[in-house]
């Protein structure tokens, strides 16, 4: 496997530079060298060769991350859980990927259970990072998210889909890692942005710079942006939503690269966030789990590229080796500039939802093009294709809704919400269901009370008298997911309008 | 006003946004002591003292603030 190999090659190159700083420590390629000969060795030792799937307890710490590496050089894959997260719903996702083995560098273990490789308390072995052959359709790791049922969804990703995700990265000149860069790695190891954020720094030789449990996230970030002078950074926009209040302080020269992902970037706090790092090129990410973490860029420029739709930055075009297409109902292309659901095809699709056909035969078709047969992914996104080729995110496909007979954007509602509001506060339009099942348009305004006549007078000028929403509700602060995203279920319990 | 004076102010600003009295708060009290005191209800608590002590907290400040005390001196040298 290609990319294991040149994992390898950058550790051993690049030995006496760090790798890691965790809460303050830096530790170097030497040491993580070490550490993921240790846990290789563990795992050869205690695993059987037919354990393909491994559990890994995804502490801050250098083990943690030694331990993926250690699993990839023996063609195994990682199943990450947080320890955070209950224990029920830990050994849930073991039970549903049959789970044996536990990697955990805890001080001591909850699993049981399970065979447990203590990764912090392993005796010293000699170096030996030279990855085991093995197939490319063996699987690298899988990520679970909630699913729509109560039960986890396990998202399989093959080793292959990893190399395909290398090869387009490497394919886009604009990013390139470079030992001397300082990126921050913010996401939980069970998020899939993850796994941008710490591969191409390890296959770049850069140190990775993590934010410590316990810690206060955004301030976190601002510190080491701000004493440890980062170099990249790859965040979610909530956090430049919640650093907005003091972006006047900010000034950060020395970032290069600042990548978004995982959500909608909006064009004004965009604009503003660029002008606090003079020296950055900013890229807009679009990809979901089920590719392989992107699938696609937009690069934003505060002067010369601001393509938006709604005031959402485009999602740009899709990278090497990856296909778009725009699709209606009937998972047929739609034309330029029309809306449909965002589909994906190409070598970094998910071999499908771990032991749920029905899901599978839901979430993915094939179509034939030019004699060949292409899978497709359907992403539950809406966007649409520009004349120049460009795609813009529209919403999510479940967040158009029926009101009174019409379809509504709820994006659409936001943007016209949030133009003309003086105050910079984020609103999240919601469809809520009334006592007689109809739904009605709710509006989450996440700020102190305040007047919203001048909003609510603008909206009417914009919009048609359906679209316009019935109930606000101020809510001081937004309930966020585990992974940054506003948990609009949540925010829905805020209207009580039955 | 003093310290102590300023330290019940804030704790009635932690009450408002955790919803709950259930800790002690002194200078070396920190996120972990207090039930769900973490990144977001941070923000939040941030927010409620600016408004009690009409002030506004630098980012260098907030950035260097690891406990109770912290935050008692922030305010402290706003005032």
């Amino acid at each position: 496997m290609e990319f294991v190999k040149r994992l390898q090659e950058s550790i051993e190159k690049h030995s006496d530079h760090n790798v890691l700083c965790i809460n303050g420590t830096f530790y170097t390629y030497k040491e993580f060298a070490l550490e993921i000969s240790k846990i290789r060795s563990a795992i050869v030792d205690t695993v059987e060769d037919s354990e393909k799937l491994i559990g890994l307890v995804t502490n801050d710490d250098l083990q943690t991350y030694a331990s993926i590496i250690a699993l990839w050089l023996e063609g195994k894959a990682y199943v990450p859980v947080n320890p955070d997260v209950p224990i029920e719903r830990n050994t849930k996702v073991f039970e549903l990927t049959e789970t044996k083995y536990v990697i955990d560098s805890s001080e001591s273990t909850i699993y049981n259970n399970y065979q447990v490789i203590a990764s912090t308390k392993l005796a010293d072995v000699k170096i030996d990072l030279v990855p085991k052959e093995f197939s490319g359709d063996q699987l690298a790791y899988i990520l679970f998210t909630s699913g729509t049922t109560g039960l986890p969804k396990g998202v399989p990703i093959t080793f292959d889909n990893v190399q395909a995700l290398v090869g387009a990265i490497d394919a886009e000149p604009t990013f390139d890692l470079v030992p001397s860069d300082r990126c921050l790695q913010m996401f939980e190891l069970t998020f899939d942005f993850s796994v941008v954020t710490y591969l191409f720094p390890l296959l770049g030789g850069s140190c990775m710079y993590t934010i410590p449990k316990g810690a206060i996230k955004y301030f976190y970030i601002f510190k080491l942006i701000n004493e440890e002078k980062l170099t990249v950074l790859t965040m979610v926009p909530s956090i430049i939503n919640y650093l907005r209040p003091y972006f006047g302080e900010i000034n950060a020269p020395d970032v290069r690269y600042c990548s978004f992902g995982g959500g909608a970037l909006h064009s004004e706090i965009a604009k503003e966030w660029s002008d606090c790092l003079p020296n950055c090129k900013i890229f807009n990410y679009y990809g979901p789990t089920e590719f392989t973490v992107y699938s696609g860029f937009y690069p934003y420029h505060k002067e010369t590229d601001t393509k938006s739709h709604n005031g959402i930055i485009a999602i740009g075009t899709p990278q090497k080796d990856t296909l778009y297409l725009v699709v209606n109902e009937n998972n047929e292309e739609v034309a330029i500039g029309k809306t449909g659901e965002l589909c994906l095809g190409g070598p970094q699709v998910t071999p499908g939802y771990w032991k749920n056909e029905e899901r599978n035969a839901q979430s993915f078709f094939t179509r034939e093009e030019n004699g060949e047969y292409v899978r497709y992914y359907k992403t539950g996104d809406l966007c649409l294709k520009d004349e120049q080729g460009d795609f813009l995110y529209v919403g999510r496909a479940d967040f158009q809704v029926k009101i009174r007979g019409y379809r509504v954007e709820l994006a659409e509602i936001e943007f016209h919400a949030k133009s003309k509001s003086e105050r910079k506060v984020n609103m999240v339009a919601l469809d809520i269901t009334n006592s007689l099942g109809n739904a009605e348009l709710g509006l989450a305004i996440e700020s102190e009370e305040f007047d919203t006549e001048k909003i609510f007078d603008h909206m009417k000028t914009m919009m048609p008298g359906y679209m316009i929403p019935m109930h606000v509700r101020f809510i001081k602060e937004f309930p966020h997911s585990i992974n940054g995203k506003i948990d609009r279920k949540e925010l829905k319990k805020h209207f009580n309008i039955s | 006003m003093n310290r102590e004076e300023i330290l019940s102010k804030v704790k009635t600003a932690f009450i408002s946004v955790l919803e709950h009295e259930n800790f002690q708060l002194t200078d070396e009290t920190t996120a972990n002591d207090v039930d769900g005191w973490e990144s977001i209800t941070h923000m939040m608590i941030i927010t409620e003292v600016e408004k009690a002590f009409s002030i506004k907290f630098k980012l260098m400040d907030l950035m260097n603030m690891n406990n109770v005390g912290d935050l008692l001196n922030s305010i402290e040298s706003e005032l």
